[in-house]
């Protein structure tokens, strides 16, 4: 059923694995961390929107501001880590020598773990920018800019140096989400906080950057990441490779035009929407040369890496086509500020997540330099993590579409639409939590392996070496 | 989900290096060597797909952009399609504001005027008459006696309010009509509205007047 | 892809169009609007933001209020903002050029709020009802007692403390953050016209007529 090369050389004594492990396991360890926390904070979150007085006193906590802390922890305490850890390996591995500079990853990453720490407090007292996918106070955001910087450099160090002159896709892909963030980044900065641009401009600058955050950013990582391990794991390559090129292109050429789908109806002129639905019928483009390459990963009989990329690779093909259709104002007006655009959302980022995910089962036992100890804590890990997340995605769509019909039925009051899409929000909230046990699962799993190699370690040489050695 | 093929889900294989991975996709991004003469339906069907795509996404924005103007909100307007888009002006709204901002302290508020002094406004010929007369008159002022329903206002004398040299209120042909209408609509009074193109025409066809006697104006049609 | 210069000039392209595009694009359709002056009314409008109600709105977003309530009026005939009351027209750019940072919102678990000083001059409810309303939360909304102070009662009770909801001897008295959330709540209006936001009827009988 399957031509799946046996595994000759086992994990963790891969010669060609030349990467410098510390730096990229810190900065997974510490996504980890965001996954557990941000998890938690968004649980609380949606428990909080069928129950208006859960937590309501405590004013660190109330909806709003716990809604933009959950946010932050996920997209750049989990999300950036994670993807800054699978791009940069990526680079590394297919620049063919080791990561040159691994201090400025421990630097940078340390620095951008406080940035967000401090996001997360600053969010906390009311500090938040008020911007989706871009509630970073003030103070943060020249300090998560350099962090990102200095993370950056050695993954682009591993591109100009790397050995063989041709590239290949993943690395299209990785190095354009670590050249581009800092510019779209700096450009939100100064035109929403620095020197804000007027009225509801804002609203534009804002859904360019949170797309650009999505269609430049995390989608690439997370692309690069199955460009890569496809062919790796399955030693085959991939088909019809030599359109990659113009998947990679149309996406960065049209993608960053998509942020104003979400401003259908808003106070800003009608061209910015239907330019965005526009585009995102070219993006499709993309996401069809993309499925023609990787195919491949949905084979069945697949090892947990694949199974994860599968999957992700799966949410990120139907997440394109849902964007794009409800992106149609017919569709719009329904599901226009429901919940129906949290799932979709939810969809896109999760697409990132198991992919990322599927990427660090892969990386984490080479970086570590030992195989994951547990059977069943992976399967646990793939059953919790792949039930909440259809579960969750699902429930919030359906409470979504009832609100947003409701919402179109004048005689409909508010605490109708309410007592309606309650028993969906019950039960995303307990996909929700089965994705927090998923977390807490993977994370437990992760600290598992790299605490028993690190006594290993220190066992046998007597001192705590740099893990680069290892592998 | 656990497949027979691979009993330990911790199974993580490397199917090839990093180095044959990427010689082995240059070798496939140069268009491998057309040995066996195959014809390959896919880059037709991408074209296809591409164009298809552009084309609806360019027809759709031709559609729906409302040619990239900033003032159309709503996306189904074309900008020359619809009438110019300005709220409509109530001349009895502005008019009456206009009068309570000048005319009121010689023709009172209920346009009666002062016996003797200052002419009134309702029911007489001047206003609900000649439309060019009483536009000249408010545009360029009056001096002079004039008889209104068969009284004689010896004393009359009204300033100029329209643009023109010399006249201290500069009002533009559109308040002056507005100004115009709602007298000639008020108090019972119920005469055609005035326009500012009326206004406008008897402005530039006097360019240098100054007041108006009674006699010149009997003289207009 | 042999060439990286020219890469990373691609990656450039590809952002700085879309940013030149779209950004720097609706900056200057947009960045220069002035307000509209109404001859009937005699006034210009959007009306100037009260220093207290810019204060309010820092309050309104640092509470994340904008996670449950947009401020957009969708156009009458899209969704049902207009039979649902909550303006008459759409809202367009000109209504927020005094907002230093509209909160348009994304998600609607509670009511558009676009309009609020409006409907509430209309209902009658003034600060002290909206004050009380926050301070009690409803089935659907949490309570903000952040935003109140429980002081013990010196002598007459303040002006401005809430009526009932204090045990004996205390008072509740809104701190200035409530006052100002309220103030700008209370001046959320857009209820005059703008020729851009007339509506449009898609008018078949002209489209005949033209041809």
């Amino acid at each position: 059923m399957t031509t799946v090369l046996p595994n000759q050389v086992p994990a963790g004594t891969d010669d060609a694995d030349q990467t410098c492990g510390g730096p990229l396991l810190l900065l997974i360890a510490s996504g980890l961390l965001w996954l557990v926390l941000g998890g938690t904070l968004a649980l609380l979150n949606l428990i909080q929107v069928y129950t208006p007085a859960f937590l309501a006193d405590c004013a660190w906590l109330t909806y709003g501001r716990l809604q933009a802390m959950q946010e932050t922890a996920l997209l750049y305490g989990w999300a950036g880590n994670a993807g800054l850890a699978v791009a940069l390996w990526v680079l590394a591995r297919l620049g063919g020598a080791p990561l040159r500079g691994p201090n400025y990853i421990v630097a940078g990453g340390l620095f951008w773990n406080l940035g967000v720490t401090l996001a997360l407090v600053g969010i906390a007292v009311g500090d938040a920018s008020g911007h989706g996918m871009f509630q970073l106070p003030r103070y943060v955001q020249p300090f998560l800019l350099f962090a990102f910087g200095a993370i950056a450099v050695p993954g682009v160090l591993a591109w100009t140096g790397r050995r063989n002159p041709t590239t290949y896709a993943a690395q299209w892909y990785a190095v354009a989400a670590l050249f581009l963030f800092p510019w779209f980044f700096s450009v939100a900065s100064v035109m929403l906080t620095f020197a804000p641009v007027r009225g509801t401009l804002q609203a534009v600058v804002a859904t360019w950057y949170a797309q650009n955050v999505f269609s430049l950013w995390l989608a690439p990582v997370a692309i690069a990441a199955v460009y890569y391990l496809l062919p790796k794991i399955t030693g085959r390559v991939i088909p019809s490779y030599d359109f990659a090129v113009y998947g990679f292109w149309s996406l960065l050429f049209f993608g960053c035009w998509m942020g104003g789908r979400l401003l259908v109806g808003a106070p800003v002129p009608a061209w910015v929407s239907t330019m965005a639905i526009a585009n995102a019928w070219v993006v499709l483009f993309h996401h069809i040369i993309v499925f023609f390459n990787v195919r491949d990963v949905f084979r069945p009989g697949a090892n947990t890496t694949l199974k994860f990329l599968a999957l992700g690779m799966g949410a990120y093909l139907l997440s394109a086509v849902i964007d794009t259709a409800f992106s149609a104002r017919a569709l719009a007006v329904t599901t226009q500020f429901t919940h129906f655009q949290q799932a979709q959302t939810h969809l896109a980022m999760g697409a990132v997540a198991l992919i990322l995910t599927g990427a660090l089962y892969h990386m984490t036992p080479r970086l570590a330099g030992g195989n994951w100890p547990s059977v069943a804590l992976i399967r646990a890990h793939f059953m919790a993590y792949i039930i909440g997340f259809v579960l969750l995605v699902g429930s919030l769509a359906v409470a979504g579409w009832i609100q947003g019909s409701a919402l179109n039925d004048p005689s409909v009051a508010f605490t109708q639409i309410a007592a309606r899409t309650k028993v969906w929000l019950q039960l995303a909230t307990a996909a929700q939590a089965l994705l927090v046990v998923a977390h807490v699962l993977f994370a437990a799993h992760f600290f598992k392996l790299v605490g028993g190699q690190m006594a290993k370690c220190c066992a046998t040489r007597g001192i705590l070496t740099s893990e680069a050695t290892v592998s | 989900m656990s497949s027979p093929a691979s009993p330990d889900p911790r199974h993580e294989p490397s199917g090839m290096t990093d180095e044959n991975l990427i010689t082995a996709h240059e070798k496939e991004a140069a268009g491998a060597p057309d040995t066996h003469a195959q014809y390959r339906l896919l880059p037709l069907v991408l074209l296809f797909v591409f164009s298809g795509l552009i084309f609806y996404a360019g027809a759709y924005l031709n559609r729906y952009s409302g040619h990239f103007s900033r003032d159309i909100f709503d996306e189904r307007q074309l900008p020359a399609s619809g009438q110019p888009a300005v709220a409509a002006i109530d001349p009895v709204v502005l008019g009456k504001r206009q009068y309570a901002l000048a005319c009121v302290t010689c023709h009172m508020p209920n346009g009666m005027g002062v016996p003797n002094l200052y002419p009134p406004l309702v029911g007489t010929e001047w206003v609900l008459g000649s439309e060019e007369r009483l536009i000249a008159i408010v545009v360029h002022g009056l001096k002079g006696p004039i008889t209104v329903k068969g009284n004689v206002y010896s004393a009359a004398a009204m300033p100029a309010f329209g643009q023109v040299p010399g006249g201290g209120y500069n009002w533009s042909d559109e308040r002056i009509a507005a100004v115009l209408t709602y007298i000639r609509q008020e108090w019972g009074n119920e005469a055609g509205a005035i326009t500012a193109q009326q206004v406008a025409a008897v402005r530039t066809a006097h360019p240098d007047r100054k007041e108006w006697t009674e006699p010149e104006l009997l003289a207009l049609p | 892809m042999k060439n990286g210069p020219l890469f990373f000039l691609g990656l450039f392209a590809a952002l700085g169009i879309s940013w030149a595009g779209l950004l720097i694009g609706t900056n200057a359709q947009l960045g220069g609007l002035a307000p509209h002056f109404d001859e009937n009314q005699d006034l210009a409008f959007p009306a100037q933001f009260p220093g207290v109600a810019e204060q309010g709105l820092r309050v309104y977003r640092d509470l994340g209020c904008a996670s449950c309530h947009t401020q957009q009026v969708r156009r009458p005939g899209f969704g049902t903002d207009q039979e649902r009351g909550w303006g008459e027209r759409q809202s367009v750019a000109r209504d927020y050029i005094y907002q230093s940072q509209p909160q348009l919102g994304a998600m609607r678990i509670g009511p558009d709020l676009a309009n609020y000083g409006s409907r509430a001059a209309e209902a009658g409810i003034g600060a002290p009802a909206l004050l009380a309303y926050l301070y009690n939360g409803h089935e659907g909304m949490p309570a903000y007692r952040m935003l109140f102070e429980q002081r013990k009662l010196v002598g007459e009770s303040s002006a401005k403390a809430l009526v009932g909801g204090a045990p004996e001897g205390y008072e509740l008295v809104p701190t200035p953050r409530a006052q100002a959330l309220v103030a700008y709540l209370l001046s959320l209006k857009q209820s005059y016209e703008l020729p851009e936001a007339m509506p449009y009827e898609p008018a078949e009988a002209a489209k005949g007529g033209s041809q």
